[in-house]
């Protein structure tokens, strides 16, 4: 039988760099997500080998940036807290950025049903998130039980995101519906991992419905009609 | 801690209290080396300049994501630069024709590399320690190390390239990295 540590070891030291691919990369995210959490060895080896990929950018040759880079970017710096509604203080991807650094780049997966023993977002999914943050002009709904929607207009894609998302009742899951005027659509079952994080991301445009809704149901029962709203205080 | 290690914590502070004139500080201090890491990785001045832009972009409207817990700002932020650089340049599949410039890459235009801006004294004793580790390595190990980190290549790619078993780029990438860890560490 192969070391596991020596053999998830050596794909962190791959994983750090960003040099993964196909089946090492989703072997990699397998391993942070069911071996790392729980392995303090591979967890400091994992830390030590991104921070080494922090300091070998330092071989580059320092090189002065155009000038008109800083005036571009002052232009586009908004005062922090400007709107309530909408999204531009940057807490989300700040949540998400911190992962990505942790975890590295990863596969595809989002937040799903089974993946209760999954520690920590894969990567690529907060990647994700956070290029959709900063490429659109996004704006954030609260849905309760510190979960958020996400969303930009004209874009058929959003997310639900929280952290400290309390997990439901033993049993049952989180339901996400879009709802309307006429009727309710279940779209997807969710559970927040371990850590309390929710990321789902939804294909589906935001301006087909009016509002997003989370139950709690039993898992493995029939989405029909939506039942009591997971978090009454927003719900 | 060091000295400037110490600075980028009370500054990234500041910034994250929306202290414009930390965040020209830290711009000051790391927007070089992003920039010569992103130009580095990516090849062109254009795709670099985006890089930087969204890296000190995300930093200004994310300054949580950096956890000082976890290590220097400095090592938080340019893996933040490399991440994108990466992503950047595997995205646009600009790989190939980054091969076919080999080592060539897109000259400066209106860039005078010879005229470095001052870098902070300790950000310059990092990087030689770095040099020096990486000098340190069998040039074999130092190989694969940076066709995955500067040239933003998978390890599938550099076996390929290399013609050698995925197995030994995944081995000699192991024993660089352990090397380079204890290097730093022993540095510092």
């Amino acid at each position: 039988m192969i070391d596991r540590h020596a053999e998830a070891q050596e794909l962190l030291a791959g994983y750090a760099l960003q040099s993964l691919s196909g089946e090492d990369a989703a072997e990699a995210d397998r391993l942070l997500a069911e071996h790392v959490p729980g392995c303090s060895e591979c967890r400091q080896m994992l830390d030590a080998f991104q921070a080494v990929a922090g300091e070998l950018a330092l071989d580059a040759e320092t090189i002065p940036p155009p000038d008109p880079l800083l005036p571009r970017i002052h232009r586009e710096m908004e005062p922090r807290g400007r709107s309530a509604g909408r999204w531009t203080s940057g807490r989300l991807v700040a949540a998400a950025a911190s992962v990505v650094l942790v975890v590295g780049a990863g596969g595809l997966a989002i937040t799903q049903l089974g993946d209760r023993k999954t520690a920590q977002v894969p990567a690529a999914d907060v990647q994700e998130l956070v290029d959709f943050a900063i490429h659109h002009k996004t704006q954030a709904q609260t849905l309760g039980g510190n979960a958020q929607e996400i969303s930009a207009r004209g874009v058929q894609e959003l997310y639900v995101y929280g952290r400290g998302v309390p997990a439901p009742t033993p049993g049952f899951v989180y339901r996400l519906w879009a709802v309307s005027a006429k009727d309710a659509t279940h779209l997807r079952d969710f559970l927040p991992y371990p850590d309390g994080t929710v990321l789902v991301r939804l294909a589906v445009d935001p301006s087909t419905f009016d509002h997003l809704l989370v139950t709690m149901e039993p898992a493995g029962s029939e989405p029909l009609v939506p039942g009591e709203p997971a978090w009454p205080e927003t719900g | 801690m060091r000295d400037g290690d110490r600075e980028d914590r009370d500054l990234h502070r500041r910034l994250a209290s929306g202290d414009r004139s930390a965040f020209d500080e830290l711009y000051r201090r790391y927007a070089g080396s992003a920039y010569g890491l992103a130009y580095r990785v990516t090849g062109q001045q254009i795709l670099a300049q985006d890089v930087v832009h969204d890296a000190f972009m995300a930093l200004w409207r994310a300054p949580e994501a950096y956890d000082p817990a976890r290590g220097p700002f400095r090592t938080f932020f340019l893996a933040l630069v490399h991440h994108r650089a990466v992503d950047l340049v595997r995205r646009e599949s600009r790989l190939r024709a980054r091969s076919e410039r080999a080592a060539n890459l897109e000259p400066l235009v209106g860039e005078d590399p010879a005229e470095a801006i001052a870098e902070e004294s300790y950000l310059g004793v990092r990087r030689k320690e770095v040099r020096e580790a990486l000098v340190g390595l069998p040039p074999e190990q130092r190989q694969v190390l940076e066709m995955a980190y500067f040239d933003g290549k998978t390890q599938v790619q550099i076996a390929e390239e290399l013609e050698i078993p995925l197995g030994t780029v995944k081995t000699r990438t192991f024993a660089a990295m352990r090397k380079l860890r204890a290097s730093l560490e022993d540095a510092g």
